[in-house]
């Protein structure tokens, strides 16, 4: 299914009902209300009024040009930042109410575009430490954990105890994965994960993220520019440049 | 408990600028505690120097008070004083008048020990001078020993009095040394004797064994017999010194007869019941001029206060050979002196007369280099705490912004920024508790060799200081006498014309003067090793000290991680 409208104005009395209704049967995981962002209090918006739903079970992709705010709203849905208008919903909750340490450590999984794993840690040690941060408590050792992610991310259990700098861009991204992966959230947000892959590896890759979607029931958002990703998603979210927008609005 | 793991991973993990911070807080760590226990040392030495042992204290007359103020009165004292110190001469004996007027009687001194509870016990001795009679002759080694005792008598006779009056008041105020140690400053007012004992021995008596144990000539023991007793029944008792007795071929038993000093037909009969030898000699007297073979320690003659009353010539009598008082109070201990000095404020003692004692006195001079070294251990103190504390800001401040990415990834991946800030305190306590433990180690090892290698320069320092102030006055180790005279007439060399201008300025020319021939005798003993060993309270300061560092510096940290907005950290980054 393909959304094209971004600009879905809900109304506010009705879309709470059927949002309660909704989310007995079918409730989205996460939902952006009427979202809004600028970077600076008054300033230009990069993103505007928007609104969309991301269930658990499948692979959303988020797509558009460059300075769309696709990275913004990643941002926005992992906490990171917070809508200047609108709401993020996760599980019917505001997220701007809650608190957002706990949830990015909880809740949400984040694979960001340049990593952000610790160059001086160990693969082990960068998993074991987003686990901790985590606070949950886990029925194996941490360590076994760790072994069964790597295997889950088709990396050779050695590389546990192998520096993050010794690592390829691809096998970078795998332990990111794998990361994101440790502390099991029910949300998954992977910015531009095939960046900078070959088309094997990238395969390869959002194999992993269609199984965590549809055997682990994850939602799973993934913000690219790759149309073969988008392709293999179940759900694409296209975000037209803001600029061009407000053009054909005029 | 993930912040305490964390911040240990990541110490283990930086293990080259933790090395670096720690050696720096080594540093700064020992020379605080250097600094510390130096300070620590001082405080103890100047509390509990005197808290256990005894210390005695004199009654004595402001003298320097009581001049300026006579010379306030005359007018044409400032012509004199300008002029010449000869010609102040005739206003000296009015001065001397003045002051023999306000000389305590023995009933007086009775009076303010009993006025004060802090008084432990009491002691006195009185001097007085006897002549020689035939078969018995004074020690003298010179030859002209007899030419020198005849000007000093004719001296003595002129204005007798007067001379005694006033020698009796220094003797009060520089008698009675506490102990062994202290004996050189009793030989200082055993010098002062020179000028005012006239004859050719002095004959001291002691009201207890209290008082001979404190024997202005310093301790002796007996050579044979025993010491005299203190009641009626021992009247006539003397202990003679060895020297004397073998000079004159004396032993245990025998009489002996002495004139009186001023009375040559008076003649006294003393039976000896012990020789003595002093078992400290009195260094100065082999330097100093003689002016008086009654002064040599070995003429001294021992005997009881009774005694003396009984031979007319104690400190009330009427007589002009009547004995000198010296009146010493003993106080179990410093404080105790102090209870003392105020109590007999308040039995009435007027402020022309001042409380002292030689022992709170030796001991504060003995402290000047300790002090000094004191006030220098703050300032070490002081200097190296600021330039701890800017240094450890500097580097964490570094840390903290070469770590920037690392706080970005940690919030993002969801570590609340004040774990993060909690994990680099934390890090940085880690760090300069090692530092300060080590640092506190070392600087326990080296704070003693240290401290009293700062505390010899010290003292060198001071005595250097002292020598050269002996070298601006201008005299030298011949002419101590001269010096004594300058404190009686207070006008004469150069210390003149600032005393008599400023009073504050008499009073410590005059403490220079007096510092200056107790220098040539001995060195006063300065306090010149401490023990400056690291106890727990230092290394409680030390702790404080460090703490206050570590929160100075981690503020800093903290401030920069609340600032750093993890979206932002990022971004610069990809």
């Amino acid at each position: 299914m393909i959304t094209k409208n971004t600009n879905v104005v809900i109304d506010g009395g009705t879309e709470k009902d059927s949002e309660r209704q909704s989310r007995q049967a079918d409730a989205p995981t996460l939902r952006l209300d009427d979202v809004s962002y600028a970077y600076t209090k008054g300033g230009k918006r990069v993103l505007r009024n928007m609104s969309h739903d991301f269930h658990a079970g499948k692979v959303h992709a988020i797509t558009g040009p460059s300075g769309a705010g696709k990275t913004t709203l990643l941002s926005l849905i992992s906490g990171l930042a917070v809508p200047t208008e609108g709401k993020v919903l996760i599980d019917g909750e505001d997220l701007a109410k809650r608190d957002r340490y706990r949830f990015r450590s909880h809740d949400i999984g984040v694979i960001f575009q340049s990593f952000n794993l610790l160059p001086n840690l160990t693969v082990a040690e960068n998993i074991i430490l987003s686990m901790e941060a985590s606070g949950k408590s886990f029925d194996r050792p941490k360590k076994d954990i760790v072994d069964g992610l790597l295997g889950q991310v088709h990396l050779p259990k050695e590389y546990a105890n192998e520096r993050i700098l010794h690592l390829s861009g691809g096998e970078q991204q795998r332990v990111a994965i794998a990361r994101a992966l440790s502390y099991d959230p029910a949300i998954i947000v992977a910015d531009e994960p095939t960046g900078n892959l070959d088309l094997a590896t990238q395969d390869d890759i959002m194999g992993i993220f269609r199984k965590l979607a549809h055997d682990g029931n994850r939602c799973v958002i993934i913000v690219t520019h790759s149309p073969e990703v988008a392709k293999a998603s179940d759900e694409v979210f296209e975000l037209a440049p803001i600029r061009r927008r407000g053009k054909r609005n005029n | 408990m993930f912040v305490f793991r964390n911040a240990w991973k990541s110490v283990i993990r930086n293990k080259g600028r933790n090395i670096l911070i720690i050696v720096i807080v080594t540093i700064i760590a020992a020379a605080a505690t250097i600094g510390l226990s130096i300070r620590q040392a001082a405080a103890t030495a100047r509390t509990s120097g005197l808290e256990n042992t005894t210390v005695t204290a004199q009654i004595s007359l402001d003298r320097s008070k009581l001049i300026s103020e006579s010379r306030q009165q005359t007018t044409t004292d400032s012509d004199s004083s300008e002029s010449s110190g000869a010609d102040g001469k005739p206003d000296f004996d009015a001065m001397r008048s003045a002051l023999a007027d306000k000389q305590l009687s023995l009933a007086d001194y009775q009076k303010y020990a009993k006025s004060s509870s802090a008084v432990k016990s009491t002691y006195y001795t009185e001097t007085t001078g006897l002549s020689a009679t035939d078969d018995f002759q004074p020690v003298s080694d010179s030859d002209n020993s007899s030419e020198s005792s005849g000007t000093d008598n004719s001296k003595g006779s002129s204005n007798v009095s007067d001379s005694t009056d006033a020698s009796g008041k220094q003797n009060g105020q520089s008698d009675a040394p506490p102990d062994g140690k202290m004996s050189d400053s009793g030989g200082m007012s055993d010098r002062d004797g020179g000028t005012m004992v006239s004859g050719d021995f002095s004959l001291v008596g002691f009201s207890s064994d209290e008082a001979v144990s404190n024997a202005s000539n310093g301790s002796f023991t007996m050579v044979d017999g025993k010491v005299f007793g203190y009641g009626s029944s021992s009247d006539d008792d003397v202990i003679i010194s060895k020297s004397l007795a073998d000079f004159n071929d004396l032993s245990v038993g025998d009489t002996i007869t002495v004139s009186d000093a001023n009375d040559s037909d008076t003649t006294y009969k003393l039976t000896i019941v012990g020789i003595y030898k002093n078992s400290t000699d009195s260094s100065q007297q082999m330097g100093g001029p003689m002016r008086s073979t009654a002064s040599d320690p070995a003429n001294a003659i021992y005997t009881s206060v009774s005694t003396l009353k009984s031979l007319g010539l104690d400190a009330d009598a009427d007589s002009d050979s009547a004995a000198q008082l010296s009146y010493t109070y003993v106080c179990s201990s410093k404080s105790d002196y102090e209870t003392f000095a105020k109590d007999v404020k308040k039995a009435g003692l007027s402020s022309d007369y001042t409380v002292s004692s030689a022992d709170v006195e030796n001991y504060e001079s003995s402290l000047v280099p300790l002090n000094n070294l004191s006030k220098f251990a703050l300032t070490l103190l002081i200097v190296v705490l600021s330039v701890g504390a800017v240094v450890l800001v500097v580097i964490t401040l570094l840390n903290v912004r070469e770590r920037k990415y690392e706080i970005g990834v940690l919030t993002a991946i969801g570590v609340n920024k004040v774990k993060v800030a909690a994990q680099f305190t934390l890090e940085l306590l880690i760090v300069t508790m090692i530092g300060l433990a080590v640092g506190a180690g070392v600087g326990a090892a080296v704070s003693v060799p240290v401290s009293n290698q700062l505390l010899a320069s010290q003292v060198e320092q001071q005595q250097s200081q002292q020598s050269s102030q002996r070298e601006q006055f201008g005299r030298d180790m011949a002419k101590p006498g001269d010096s004594n005279d300058s404190k009686n007439g207070s006008d004469s060399g150069d210390g003149s014309t600032t005393a008599g201008e400023n009073k504050g300025d008499d009073g410590t020319s005059q403490r220079r003067a007096q510092g200056g021939p107790g220098m040539m005798g001995r060195a006063v003993d300065y306090v010149s090793s401490v023990n400056a060993t690291v106890d727990l309270k230092v290394v409680g300061q030390l702790l404080l000290v460090g703490l206050g560092l570590t929160l100075v510096a981690t503020l800093v940290a903290v401030v920069f991680v609340l600032r750093y907005e993890p979206l932002q950290i990022l971004a610069d980054r990809s």
